[in-house]
């Protein structure tokens, strides 16, 4: 009991403190000298002195600027944040006035502090979330980070590695608040990912360094998002933070274009079926310094395209969703092409292991990251296969390829469809399109179909292959993506437009394309847009 | 989704962003407080003195007021990257603003030499000329203002 008196005693003491410190920091005349003399005065009083003191110091420090916001709040915004602003001021003021006590490496141990006042922060937002339930209010620790990040750009944007550091800080803290953890902070985090002292600065560090950590941050807004979306209804708050979504991911689409290209496969893995508009924007991006020819240019010929023969850069890691075992069989597979049991049994293979409740299926039975996974590895390799065998043929004919350089290695590494055809990878989508059912091969034809994007050697090689087998299911699955507003993948149109021009797959010829006066009233708008293009 | 999720999403939503809570802090203290009849307005106007579109409207005489008498702000900022796209110069030894009258007599490496108009900011407040001055270009403020 006496140490809890010595606990309220001290609280109050550092109550003062902090009180003191907004009559200073809201002083008109005061500035960075009477900031400092303040520091110095407090730090001779002990109160910086030992971690269990200066954190209980911190920690009375968030708690009451976050109640004097609460009190506040109703008669006036800008005083009601008085409090939060003070202790942005105090902490960005202390950051800069801490060195290394060894001497050594004066910003890193800046950054170390920084992380620490973070988590104490973070702490008691925790402590709020769970105590106060349908009565959290988020935003005065959103006016924390917000001022933080603010007064660090300010401050430290000139000497970009520690700068770096700091936003790297700022990350981790993100990751911790993420809306699966604290669905009550769930869209003042969302404004804190897209800040403009945050996610720009992050996304243009030196040599893309800070992307694989906001990627972290948006396939878990995603992950959020995914069993909101796919429940019919849609609420108030999903619309809200669906649209705030969108916006951001705008925002992206145009200032980075190549991080939305370089990691699609990483959202398209969590971004459920039914958010098409969402995908598109995604798989719409394409790499700024590229031309993307009109895919309604009557005659075109992709196959002429220098860009086709150009494997796009891929960020994430797309095996890692395949098990080790599966992944060797499919090795084997593509080097001998032996039959093997497992292309009978993809079904079972694909199907979701009920034990495991870590995966976000969006409602499928299957394992669509796996499905994802195996479609473009298989892909990749087929591609692969095809340019190998394509210069070994060459390699016989003419031992002089490099002085015919560049044309030579186009032809040997085009995928035409006749080629495609005959390899051991096409023979793996083909047993996938017969052996799964039709939820299985919607969701195998949208993994492909995520791949039609800009013009590189993967969206040449997937458009071919989808072509093979006509299909009422491949229509739907471009056609469900071409309905909705735009952007539309470049891939996708193209695809599109070649199905339905190409005399060779009969288009009209199908029962399905007249199955509903509905449809057929669609088709035939779709088919005069691109005939009247053409 | 579960209970406990829909409830602080409705919870986060009740106190949704706005704009205002992410802008800087702006602790508007007037310098001299004097009490003002209500009607009068009681904190300087959102979107007049901090958008860069509103200074390309301002008289000269207002941009220079806010130069030499807004020290360390924004606005100065704003102020002087305004008359600098109205082509005036600062003099980083005279801190006074010359805009040449005419072309230059002379142009060398260091510096150039002819007639200006300056901007008197000390004593009579006005614009004056100076024939025959030489602005030396070690006295020239020339970072960039984006």
């Amino acid at each position: 009991a006496a140490k809890d008196i010595d606990n309220s005693v001290l609280r109050e003491q550092l109550a003062f403190i902090f009180a003191e410190w907004i009559r200073v920091y809201q002083l008109p005349t005061s500035n960075d000298k009477d900031y400092g003399a303040f520091i110095n005065s407090i730090q001779q009083q002990g109160v910086l002195k030992g971690e269990e003191i200066s954190s209980l110091f911190f920690r009375v420090c968030t708690e009451m600027s976050v109640e004097s916001y609460i009190k506040y709040k109703v008669t006036n915004t800008t005083a009601a944040y008085q409090g939060v602003d003070a202790f942005v001021k105090l902490i960005v003021t202390l950051v800069k006035h801490y060195s290394d006590p060894q001497g050594v490496n004066h910003s890193g141990a800046k950054v170390t502090y920084l992380t620490t006042l973070l988590s104490i922060i973070v702490l008691v937002l925790a402590q709020a979330h769970e105590q106060r339930r349908g009565q959290f209010n988020q935003k005065p620790f959103l006016r924390l980070f917000s001022g933080l990040l603010t007064e660090m750009m300010t401050s430290y944007e000139s000497s970009p590695g520690m700068y770096f550091q700091i936003l790297t800080a700022f990350s981790n803290t993100f990751h911790t608040l993420q809306p699966l953890v604290f669905p009550g902070f769930t869209y003042g985090w969302l404004s804190l990912i897209s800040h403009r002292a945050f996610m720009p600065k992050l996304l243009l560090a030196e040599n893309g360094k800070g992307w694989a950590s906001f990627q972290k941050l948006l396939v878990c807004l995603f992950r959020f998002l995914i069993p909101f979306l796919v429940g019919g209804e849609m609420r108030d708050t999903t619309r809200a933070l669906y649209k705030g979504t969108l916006r951001v991911l705008l925002v992206l689409l145009h200032d980075f274009p190549e991080f939305l290209c370089d990691y699609h496969f990483s959202f398209c893995d969590v971004i459920p079926h039914t958010c098409i508009q969402l995908r598109n924007l995604i798989l719409s991006a394409f790499p700024r310094n590229m031309r993307l020819p009109d895919p309604f240019t009557p005659n075109l010929k992709v196959d002429l395209l220098a860009e086709i023969h150009q494997p796009p850069r891929v960020l994430s890691d797309y095996t890692s969703s395949l098990s080790v075992s599966m992944k060797s069989d499919v090795d084997t597979y593509l080097r001998t092409r032996e039959h093997a049991a497992f292309l009978d049994n993809w079904q079972e293979i694909l199907a979701l292991d009920p034990n495991n409740q870590d995966l976000f299926s969006g409602g499928s039975k299957y394992n669509v990251p796996m499905i994802n996974s195996l479609v473009l590895y298989v892909g990749v390799n087929g591609i692969a296969q095809l340019h190998a065998s394509k210069s070994e043929d060459n390699g016989n004919s003419s031992s002089s390829s490099k002085d015919i350089g560049d044309a030579n290695a186009n032809r040997s590494s085009s995928s035409s469809s006749s080629q495609i055809a005959q390899t051991a990878s096409m023979d793996i989508f083909q047993k996938l399109l017969t052996e799964l059912d039709s939820e299985g091969r919607y969701l195998f034809l949208s993994a492909i179909a995520n791949q039609l994007r800009y013009p590189n050697s993967h969206t040449h090689y997937f458009s071919r292959a989808t072509q093979e087998k006509i299909k009422e299911q491949i229509t739907r699955v471009l056609l469900e993506r071409l309905i909705v507003n735009r952007p539309h993948p470049w891939g996708l149109l193209i695809t599109f437009i070649e199905l339905i021009k190409n005399p060779r797959y009969a288009f009209w010829d199908h029962a399905f394309t007249r199955i509903d006066p509905d449809i057929e009233k669609l088709f035939d708008s779709v088919s005069r847009s691109v005939k009247r293009s053409a | 989704v579960g209970f406990f999720a829909q409830q602080m999403l409705e919870a986060s939503y009740q106190f949704m962003p706005e704009a205002v809570d992410t802008e800087r802090p702006k602790n508007y203290a007037p310098k001299d407080p004097y009490p003002t009849p209500s009607y009068y307005p009681q904190a300087p106007m959102p979107g007049v003195f901090d958008s860069p579109a509103m200074f390309e409207k301002f008289d000269i005489d207002t941009l220079f007021f806010i130069f030499y008498y807004q020290q360390g702000t924004y606005q100065q900022y704003l102020a002087a990257r305004e008359l600098k796209k109205q082509s005036w110069r600062f003099h980083k030894k005279y801190l006074t603003w010359f805009q040449r009258h005419e072309e230059p007599k002379a142009i060398t490496d260091d510096y150039e030499q002819g007639t200006y108009i300056y901007f008197d900011y000390e004593g009579a407040w006005c614009q004056r000329k100076k024939t025959d001055f030489r602005f030396e270009y070690k006295f020239l403020e020339d970072s960039e203002l984006v």
